[in-house]
């Protein structure tokens, strides 16, 4: 029993066990993660196409030529805009459901429950049924609106019986940034309740002793003291949301125009739907120094913020 | 007229009887501690007392004023937790001044009143050098400070503790007991301090509520309620090693390892009981030897002697001795209410 030197219950050596455990976690990133990403930098400085896969080195020419193009710029713009936009409405959203969700109430855990469904559901699914609610003419949105009076001949909002929520270029970038809202929210806010709860019933019991209201509890305790997770939420939803192309490859493929087109979804289309390999991976890789230099700092941020 | 009066309070959580029917009084400035096992309800009738706990039923009043319905910022009572419960995100100064700040528009006190405030009660506990300090850069000691200067600055009218010696270690808790019994008296607070350490008790209370499953078994003074216990278990649940509880043909009765002495080291052997005792192992503590035995006709029970180690008596391991107790220092229980009863006419073992 001794042949791997390993005594005779293996399981009690911490670093085999340590060794055992990690490896799953090892095997996701390299093959899902790490693979990919060589691969793509590779790619992006290949001349590599879908006809021709021969990599030969080219340089720097892949990434010059997609910072030149007019269309990347806006790609890359809109990604951030629709990114930080975003992220603020997710971080009020987040704050406010958590402690509405970390509160004692009735049906609460069916609140909970349903709460969390835009998040479990996958997301191609869930963006079919968006699309079916933004429909140009079918939307129950415009219909409810119409019913109200606000649509329709004479209405406030339009004279039109239908908004076209994914055809004119505002509204599709609102309703874009609205359901990444209403998909990312549920993620952040759990993450926030656990911060919440993680905080000791002594040192709010404190507050309320000392004659701390609800909103100074809030801002000065609770707000404070769930810093750091806040700032891993937002890291977690911002790295999510830079580089998803779902919810716009199913909602409007980027259009209007290029009004909703972001960088995942530009680079798939140039890459994958184009053929264009080299450029398609020189596209995402623009992403990379952005997304390190944020989780670096968000990271370092979240470790001085630590106070336990 | 009494600071807290407390009347009938009951707190039940589903099933259990955690505040089982409580009236209690407490006097301006003094120390009054509640002392039970864990479990006892100690803790939730303090947080009553604060307000963090809604009763099932009875009143509190304080100052005159029924506070029953009230939150806890309404009662004019402060807080120090067994865990301190310091905002680790504020420096002491800010810490201290929370309470400050979050009754500032109810009070009215401007910024420089907060600060003298603030500035003169962390001089009074000597932590006036600390005040930039974040929490985790502080002893514990230092910490337990920091909690007592917030809870004082407000000058609330009762001062509740919970447990807040437990977190020290044992050298810096005698020194903080005696920090804490001063700074009371000097500052003349009413003081309500919640433990499960007798010795904690005995030194620091004015006045001792012993509780039990819900209900005070009994209030004194320290001496009193350690020399005349009021039921069975006030009386072992206090002093170390516990009272020796026998059974007697119609009633318990007990006596205090302390008092159970070699017949020839009593005064006053002719005002004494006499028992057989076979010692069956000695235990040698420095100032006193224990004595672990059996009496004759109990053999069943452990019967425990505390035998000064000065007095020139060998007492050797399995043999009998004569041992005595004074009459006085015999205590009677009911067998089944385990409450005391007076001696008995016909004095019967």
């Amino acid at each position: 029993m001794n042949l791997l030197g390993l005594g005779k219950y293996p399981l009690d050596n911490r670093r085999l066990i340590g060794a055992l455990f990690l490896t799953p976690a090892l095997l996701y990133i390299l093959l899902l993660v790490g693979f990919p990403f060589v691969l793509s930098i590779a790619f992006g400085f290949s001349d590599v196409t879908v006809g021709n896969t021969d990599l030969s080195y080219v340089g720097f020419r892949n990434f010059l030529n997609v910072w030149e193009n007019d269309i990347f710029r806006q790609v890359f713009e809109t990604t951030i805009r629709f990114t930080l936009l975003s992220q603020i409405f997710i971080l009020i959203f987040a704050n406010i459901l958590a402690v509405i969700f970390t509160q004692d109430f009735t049906g609460k855990w069916f609140a909970r429950f349903i709460f969390i469904l835009p998040w479990a559901t996958p997301v191609s699914l869930a963006m079919i049924g968006w699309l079916w609610m933004l429909d140009t003419k079918y939307s129950p949105i415009d219909y409810l609106l119409l019913q109200m009076g606000l649509l329709g001949r004479g209405g406030l909002l339009s004279d039109n019986r239908n908004l076209f929520w994914l055809a004119a270029p505002d509204l599709a970038q609102i309703s874009v940034i609205f359901v990444q809202v209403w998909r990312m929210t549920p993620l952040a806010t759990v993450i926030l309740m656990a911060g919440l709860s993680s905080i000791p019933t002594d040192i709010l019991d404190q507050a309320e002793v000392d004659g701390s209201r609800f909103m100074r509890t809030l801002l000065q305790i609770k707000l404070p003291l769930i810093l750091p997770i806040m700032v891993i939420a937002l890291l977690f939803s911002m790295i999510t949301m830079f580089g998803d192309m779902t919810v716009v490859y199913v909602l409007t493929r980027g259009g209007p125009v290029d009004y909703t087109r972001v960088l995942g979804l530009y680079s798939f289309q140039v890459g994958i739907e184009g053929g264009n390999l080299a450029q398609g991976a020189a596209i995402s890789l623009f992403a990379f120094p952005l997304l390190l230099a944020m989780a670096i700092f968000m990271l370092r941020t979240a470790s001085r913020a630590e106070v336990r | 007229m009494s600071i807290v009066e407390i009347s009938g309070l009951k707190k039940y959580f589903d099933a259990v009887r955690a505040v089982d029917g409580v009236d209690l009084a407490i006097q301006p400035g003094e120390f009054l501690v509640i002392l039970g096992p864990s479990g006892c309800g100690k803790t939730t009738l303090m947080r009553m007392i604060a307000g963090l706990e809604k009763p099932t039923a009875g009143s509190i009043q304080i100052n005159g004023a029924d506070v029953t319905e009230l939150p806890p910022r309404k009662r004019g009572v402060s807080m120090v937790f067994q865990s301190y419960a310091l905002y680790p995100h504020m420096n002491v100064y800010n810490n201290i001044a929370f309470p400050l700040k979050a009754q500032r528009r109810e009070k009215k006190f401007d910024k420089a009143t907060m600060r003298g405030k603030v500035e003169s009660i962390a001089k009074l506990l000597e932590i006036d050098e600390l005040l930039d300090r974040r929490p985790r850069q502080l002893s514990g000691g230092q910490r337990q400070r920091v909690a007592i200067a917030r809870a004082m600055v407000t000058q609330p009218a009762v001062l509740l503790l919970d447990e807040p010696l437990s977190n020290l270690d044992a050298k810096l808790r005698a020194n903080a007991r005696d920090e804490l019994k001063d700074f009371q008296r000097s500052s003349d607070i009413t003081a309500v301090f919640v433990t499960h350490d007798q010795i904690e008790a005995m030194g620091l209370g004015d006045r001792i509520v012993v509780m039990e499953k819900g209900k005070i078994q009994q209030i004194g003074s320290p001496q009193h309620i350690y020399d005349e216990p009021a039921n069975e278990f006030v009386a072992t649940f206090l002093g170390s090693p516990s009272m020796n509880i026998l059974r007697g043909e119609r009633h318990n009765f007990g006596f205090r390892p302390e008092h159970f002495l070699p017949k020839t080291l009593q005064d006053n052997p002719e005002n004494s009981v006499s028992f057989v005792y076979f010692v069956k192992r000695v235990e040698y503590l420095g100032s006193d030897r224990l004595v672990y035995g059996y009496i004759g006709g109990h053999e069943n029970k452990l019967t425990l002697a505390k035998v000064p180690s000065n007095v020139r008596v060998s007492l050797a391991i399995e043999d009998e001795y004569e041992f005595a107790v004074q009459y006085d220092n015999i205590k009677y229980f009911d067998e089944a209410s385990g409450e005391r009863i007076k001696a008995p006419a016909d004095f019967a073992r």
